[in-house]
């Protein structure tokens, strides 16, 4: 392959060239092939040459805003990207994306002149690490024992971050420690360390820890033995690291939802190439009606997952003072989903989804393994569900009072025109006013009415809007009732989480084909979507019909526009 | 009579590690054979254990079978335990099998498989369908410590068996001539005799194959020709082979039974291995436990053990629930081979199912519990990945889930329409857990139930008994409203929805079916072994737990768990971990 012109660059963001440059990854030939990340998986070794690449490629740039001298202005392309790499090699997007998590911090509190710094290292090819856990604390960021003492001229720090993506890789990381010896909200801080700076006898890389998946990945520690940083090392406040990186995982979570949509794009199409080549009973698997059915449910969960983090990303320009709920929902939801699809896709697969060398190189058994860790990292899905409980109260009372910020969500939803600036200051740990996604369903449903009645969209897509409306409006008396988040949690909880998701998803898949469809175009993709995420949202005792995932795999089959405008075509 | 299911506190009843129920379904010297096989395993979490996690996940690492275990289950001749006790074997009953083998899955799936299941498969063939000398032979080898393969796999045919191309066609000398290759066979290097399915008819339809038991001791020099070793994501120290054989000559009597009965026998034998492998399984979901609790009691987080979060305590809950409804399917299908056999073609496929769907799921909910634990592959927890990992041939393995719901499927019109509605019993032995069983009626099984399903008429018995009452009597009669729904839509059924290309819906029936029979297992094993001064196994919290778990599998309304069943679950749990006992329905202690 040859480039000769950054396809990423500031004020040019070609995604499209992107894609082809990536290549085919069934070509052995291309930079990211099926079959050199299956001998690098093997191998246990990171996929460096191929990081390289991108760095050529000017990936690095999405991961710093223009402001700072980079490239990004939009969130959805940075998840436009990093899906792109992810349909290929999900560990080399994990690798490679982790820098942009590695410098959020920096983006929304350092100094300017620091920001433009660290971007112009990122832009320079610095790989760079973000160090929040530690060991046996897990996502207990309050536990963190790293601590940085203040001296004269700076701050000495001593301990211990490990299961960290880049940590050994990675020139620059951003630190979560304690600055108060009692710890507390206000306890925290981050410290920017350069390993280039620091003196090589206080600090040392802890050793690669070896993962279930994503085996070539960079997943190590580092430990700082009464290391000396200087005073410009600070980002923020001292005392405001807590707060920082929880706005910071709001965006962090949001992109992460990308490398499940990669996951997702590959385990459906290595799953469809298989069913319409096997022979079996006389037939091609693809003819038999169960398999176009778990073929046409997994599109449709794919839509589901799509659109979800897709909007999520674009409400980083529209809906700032929302994002802590919609991020937590997108992470939570997103992986989830791809999980149970890509166990579906499996199933049809059989032995192949188990062997390492057969079927392109065994992709599929490696992808399924990589995919896990995306529930894992950056916030489990349980931590996501518990930011969503923590918001119950706010979500019931937003939505009785009805707050939502209309024009916001169409923003958010038209894909047509750029989303306008983000507004980072604007990120918030409490959404005041709740979701105004959820909240606007009754306009969103009453609008698809009245395209029925126009005759632009089938009657029963509307009724599918209708049910989940009154499925929403129930679900928020519900909320409203669950007993205020506690240390004890109950199960019950969690199931209201899992019910908001399904109603997110379904809320945003209404509001992408309003905003988007063209005159005389079949809602089919939106039926699917809407019958998806009923399912889970209907109270028991009402079976939902899978007739629509088989209309929905005939219409993709035979070539007709049935995908909704997040999704990507595979060439 | 007292609701047995009021309220209680949720301590009550938890077995204080003084009174051992050990042997609880399993007696005499069955249990001192596998308390035996136990001591021999030893503490899987001492680190010096040569058969210990440790050991374990450093053979797995290196893609090599457990050499340590492969010497402890020779010096335990686990070999007999595949063999008819006529022909010198331990081979005497299939829930005897389970237990030993769920053991060996317990310690390392990759010996479960590579040293169990991969010759209980062929053997099994061979006592269905073998002649005397076969049978002969087949024993000898296994008793000699020995391993059989079974050469079903072709990867371009996966399960239709019906287009194998491996052919086993007459020479010119009388003799029979092998062509072809067979794939993804466990041990392929290692096998001294293999049971292969072959064409022996170029005609079309199902009488044209036959399964040849072929001993390597007959073959000329230089066959079979071995295919490179197929690397898996699971099972990894398992060598997955093949066998290629060019125009290679076998004596003639190598056809096991009739020529052109090679499908049906396999149907037979199925019926057994079917029965048996995911019940051995279960093994992999009782570590998946073990360790999920020992994390959840190890793991502080936000200054409080996980162990202590009703959401974490839930999740183990509902495991533990699924491992108990795995056992209790397991269990009555095992002993309906016995008691049952002509009725087994219907049990083993849904059990097949229906286990290895519970074992999966649950599997999964516990790896969340670990959260990023889960993914290290060393250390405290590491044991749990390679588990998870070596689960999956259950879904896909001998036989995929959803051919097994097929061979249910056609059958359910008839039964719907006539077996239903019969109201004879099954021998109450079949619920009853450790009760003497007849020996294991090979001949017997049959390709079809014949219209009889006795398993489902004991629903409504269990009706009828006083035992039955509170929340566990509502949720049989849920369960009973599935059944009913299941008849009114399996009778309408379509013939277009009894082959290979039936709908979804039709297909879920089946599902549906094993899920019913899954809950009447669960509520007659509490009802038939209320004498066995086992206090959990008595309480019918646990009951209330299964059936309302199947329920809302079935997508019917099972209300909400009281919290106290939840609660009386999560702390067996806890505690059956702290005492170092198993989590399955036989509640054994365990060393350690």
């Amino acid at each position: 392959m040859k480039v000769t012109d950054l396809l990423i660059d500031t004020g040019r963001v070609d995604l499209d060239g992107f894609d082809r440059a990536l290549g085919d990854p069934t070509d052995p030939a291309a930079s990211l092939s099926f079959a050199r990340s299956a001998e690098l998986d093997r191998d246990e070794r990171f996929p460096a040459d191929i990081c390289r690449e991108l760095d050529r490629m000017g990936l690095p740039r999405l991961y710093v805003p223009a402001e700072f001298g980079g490239a990004l202005t939009r969130y959805d392309e940075l998840v436009a990207a990093l899906r792109a790499v992810a349909r290929r090699d999900l560990t080399v997007a994990i690798g490679h994306g982790k820098t942009f998590l590695g410098g959020v911090c920096m983006w929304l509190a350092g100094r300017p002149e620091q920001a433009r710094e660290l971007g112009a290292d990122i832009i320079a090819g610095a790989p760079v690490s973000w160090g929040l856990t530690e060991r046996g604390h897990g996502s207990d960021l309050l536990a963190g024992e790293m601590t940085a003492t203040p001296e004269p001229g700076g701050f000495r720090v001593h301990g211990e971050k490990w299961m960290i993506n880049n940590a050994t890789r990675g020139t620059l990381l951003c630190l979560l420690v304690r600055t108060r010896p009692e710890g507390g909200p206000r306890g925290f801080s981050l410290l920017l360390a350069d390993k280039r700076r620091l003196p090589a006898d206080r600090w040392r890389p802890l050793p690669k820890v070896p993962t279930h998946g994503i085996r070539g990945a960079d997943i190590s520690g580092i430990a700082l033995d009464d290391c000396p940083f200087p005073a410009d090392a600070l980002i923020g406040e001292q005392g405001a690291g807590l707060e920082i990186v929880l706005k910071a995982l709001q965006l962090t979570r949001t992109a992460c939802t990308a490398l499940s949509l990669g996951a997702a794009d590959q385990a459906v199409r290595l799953a469809e190439e298989f069913a319409a080549r096997r022979e079996l009973y006389g037939r091609r698997l693809i003819e038999l009606p169960h398999v176009r059915c778990v073929l046409g449910e997994a599109y449709a969960a794919l839509y589901a997952a799509e659109i979800v983090s897709v909007l999520a990303a674009r409400s980083v320009h529209t809906l700032p003072e929302e994002m802590t709920v919609i991020s937590a929902v997108a992470k939570s939801y997103v992986p989830t989903r791809v999980d149970e699809l890509i166990a579906a896709c499996g199933e049809l697969l059989g032995a192949r989804a188990f062997l390492t060398e057969v079927h392109e190189h065994g992709a599929f058994q490696k992808l399924e393994r990589d995919h896990r860790v995306v529930g894992i990292f950056d916030g489990s899905t349980f931590v996501n569900q518990q930011v969503l409980i923590n918001h119950f109260p706010v979500l019931a009372r937003g939505h009785q009072e009805g707050t939502a910020d209309e024009e916001a969500v169409g923003r958010a939803a038209d894909l047509s025109a750029p989303p306008p600036p983000a507004r980072l200051d604007r990120l918030s740990l409490l959404a005041r006013g709740g979701c105004s996604f959820t909240q606007s369903l009754h306009t969103a449903s009453g609008e698809l009415r009245a395209w029925a009645c126009a005759g632009e969209a089938p009657a029963r897509v509307a009724e599918l809007a209708e049910e989940l409306t009154h499925s929403c409006d129930r679900l928020h008396r519900e909320l409203a009732l669950c007993p205020p988040a506690s240390q004890d949690v109950q199960p019950e909880a969690f199931a209201l989480a899992r019910r908001y998701e399904q109603c997110f998803a379904g809320a945003a898949a209404l509001r992408v084909w309003l905003h988007n469809h063209t005159p005389g175009e079949d809602p089919l993709w939106l039926e699917a979507v809407l019958t998806y995420v009923l399912r889970s949202v209907r109270p028991p005792g009402r079976p939902t019909g899978g007739e629509v995932f088989d209309r929905l795999f005939d219409a993709r089959a035979a070539g007709r526009p049935a995908a909704p405008p997040t999704s990507v075509v595979i060439s | 009579m007292i609701n047995k299911t009021g309220s209680r506190d949720a301590h009550a009843g938890i077995a204080r590690p003084d009174d051992d129920p050990a042997g609880a379904s399993i007696n005499g010297p069955a249990a001192a054979a596998i308390a035996d096989l136990e001591r021999r395993f030893g503490d899987p979490w001492d680190p010096g254990n040569p058969t210990g996690h440790a050991a374990v996940l450093a053979a797995d690492e290196a893609g090599e079978m457990l050499a340590a275990g492969e010497q402890l289950l020779d010096g335990y001749r686990l070999n007999a335990e595949f063999v008819p006790p006529e022909l010198g074997g331990r081979l005497a009953r299939l829930d005897h099998l389970i237990e030993v083998m769920r053991v060996v899955f317990r310690h390392d799936p990759c010996l479960g498989l590579g040293y169990g299941a991969g010759s209980l498969v062929p053997a099994v063939n061979v006592w269905a369908a073998g002649d005397a000398r076969q049978r002969r032979r087949m024993a000898e080898v296994l008793l000699a410590g020995g391993r059989a393969v079974s050469g079903y796999h072709e990867l371009a045919h996966g399960n239709d068996f019906a287009r194998a191309e491996f052919s086993a066609l007459p020479g010119d000398d009388g003799r029979l001539r092998l062509n072809g290759r067979k794939e993804v066979i466990a041990n392929a290097r290692r096998a001294e005799a293999m049971v292969i399915f072959a064409r022996t008819s170029a005609a079309p339809g199902s009488r044209s194959h036959s399964q040849l038991f072929v001993e390597k001791a007959d073959l000329p020099a230089g066959a079979p020709v071995h295919l490179p070793r197929f690397h898996s994501a699971g099972m990894r120290g398992v060598q997955l082979g093949g066998l290629e054989f060019r125009d290679c000559p076998i004596p003639a009597d190598a056809v096991l039974g009739a020529p052109g009965l090679g499908m049906e026998t396999a149907l037979r034998s199925f019926q057994v291995t079917r029965t048996a492998l995911p019940a051995m399984t279960a093994g992999i979901l009782e570590t998946g436990l073990e360790v999920a609790a020992r994390f959840a009691d190890e793991r502080v987080l936000y200054g409080r053990s996980l162990a202590g979060m009703p959401h974490i305590r839930s999740i183990l809950a509902d495991a533990f629930t699924d491992l108990l409804i795995c056992d209790c399917l397991g269990t009555v299908t095992a002993r309906s081979v016995h008691l049952l056999p002509g009725e087994t073609s219907l049990y083993a496929s849904a059990a097949k199912y229906f286990v290895a769907t519970l074992l999966m799921d649950a599997t999964y909910a516990l790896s969340r519990v670990l959260g990023a634990q889960f993914y290290i592959r060393d250390g405290g927890y590491g044991i749990f990945q390679k588990h998870l990992r070596d689960l999956a041939p259950a879904g896909f393995g001998h036989t995929a889930r959803v051919a097994c719901l097929s061979t249910v499927l056609p059958q359910l019109p008839r039964l719907a329409r006539k077996g239903w509605l019969d109201d004879a019993q099954p021998p109450a032995g079949v619920f009853h857990l450790g009760a003497d069983l007849p020996p294991l009626p090979f001949e017997r099984l049959s390709v079809s139930s014949g219209g009889r399903d006795s398993l489902s008429a004991s629903l409504s018995a269990a009706l009828g008994s006083s035992e039955l009452d509170g929340e566990l009597r509502r949720l049989v009669l849920v369960i009973a409203a599935e059944q009913a729904d299941l008849q009114r839509e399996c009778a309408a059924l379509p013939p277009g929805d009894l082959t290979v290309a039936a709908r979804p819906e039709a297909l879920r029936l089946a599902a549906r079916y094993a899920a019913v029979l899954a809950a009447i297992a669960c509520v007659n094993i509490w009802l038939h072994n209320q004498e066995r001064h086992d206090a959990f196994l008595s309480d019918p919290r646990w009951a209330v737990a299964a059936l309302g778990r199947i329920a809302e599998r079935v997508g019917r309304d099972s209300g909400q768990r009281p919290r106290h069943v939840t609660e009386r679950l999560s702390a067996e749990v806890l505690s059956r971990r702290r005492d170092r006992r198993g989590f399955g329905l036989s509640n054994r202690r365990l060393p350690g």
